[in-house]
């Protein structure tokens, strides 16, 4: 289903944290979704959360233009923008640079997960066996810790954590397959 | 894929990053170990956790969007 977003423009102008979040919660993976074809180049997590942190600062200067999404449409550019600046900034080879530049802007079309795909991945977590359900917790709920900190607070070492937490992702994975979900597929 | 380049690529999953002197995001330490292929499988990885961990927040909030609220209300 789309949405547009910009509904939420005159309360993030206004300086509404919450406000934001229900933008992020819609605009988060189409803004990721553009940086995918440079993510041999850049750090994608890190262009994304700088990029957003950036569309908060500006949001409140932004005037919807008659069309739908106005801030998404910006935030996509001003990735792809910061983007581009770091493989500078990394000298890549400007003519990789160059082919990149020139790749189609994504679009700012999008949709969500449905309230049964949110259900059965729940059902999924909630199979998980005890070590790597506590680590993925822990990653869950300290997303801006880092990883050692939060092996710490789980009473791992970080190896067991980094290996606890791929066993859960791939463990939630398989899970979704035997019951027909496909995560690139369903949530995109 | 060795063991090695498998915890590098979970290293980088996370929605961690450090901060530089400005408090600009910068890339995952883990990230400038990896191979291209395996940056690309990284970040296919995360964007494939990012919308299991949205579609189980009530808010439909990821672990990019939690930390960056968290910076924006001065975490």
């Amino acid at each position: 289903m789309d949405q547009d977003l910009d509904a939420y423009l005159p309360d993030i102008a206004a300086g509404d944290p919450d406000a934001f979040g229900r933008w992020v919660a819609g605009a988060e993976d189409r803004v990721r979704g553009s940086l995918m074809g440079l993510a041999a180049h850049v750090d994608v997590e890190a262009v994304l959360q700088e990029t957003l942190l950036r569309t908060w600062q500006v949001a409140p200067r932004v005037r919807p233009d008659g069309r739908p999404n106005a801030l998404l449409r910006l935030a996509i550019r001003a990735a792809r923008n910061l983007a581009l600046s770091e493989l500078r900034k990394a000298r890549v080879r400007p003519a990789v640079v160059a082919d990149l530049e020139r790749l189609p802007e994504p679009s700012a079309a999008m949709s969500g997960p449905d309230p049964l795909l949110r259900r059965v991945i729940a059902a999924c977590r909630e199979r998980l066996p005890g070590k790597p359900a506590a680590a993925l917790l822990a990653r869950l709920q300290g997303p801006g810790k880092a990883d050692r900190d939060l092996a710490e607070l789980v009473g791992m070492k970080l190896n067991t954590f980094l290996q606890n937490v791929t066993r859960a992702r791939k463990l939630l994975g398989d899970c979704l397959s035997k019951r027909g979900v496909d995560v690139d597929l369903e949530l995109a | 894929m060795t063991r090695d380049e498998a915890l590098l690529i979970e290293q980088v999953v996370s929605a961690w990053r450090p901060r530089d002197a400005d408090g600009g995001v910068r890339a995952h330490p883990a990230w400038h170990d990896l191979p291209d292929t395996l940056r690309e499988e990284a970040a296919r990885q995360t964007r494939r956790q990012r919308r299991m961990e949205a579609a189980l927040d009530p808010d439909g909030l990821s672990g990019t969007a939690k930390a960056v609220l968290a910076r924006i209300r001065g975490g």
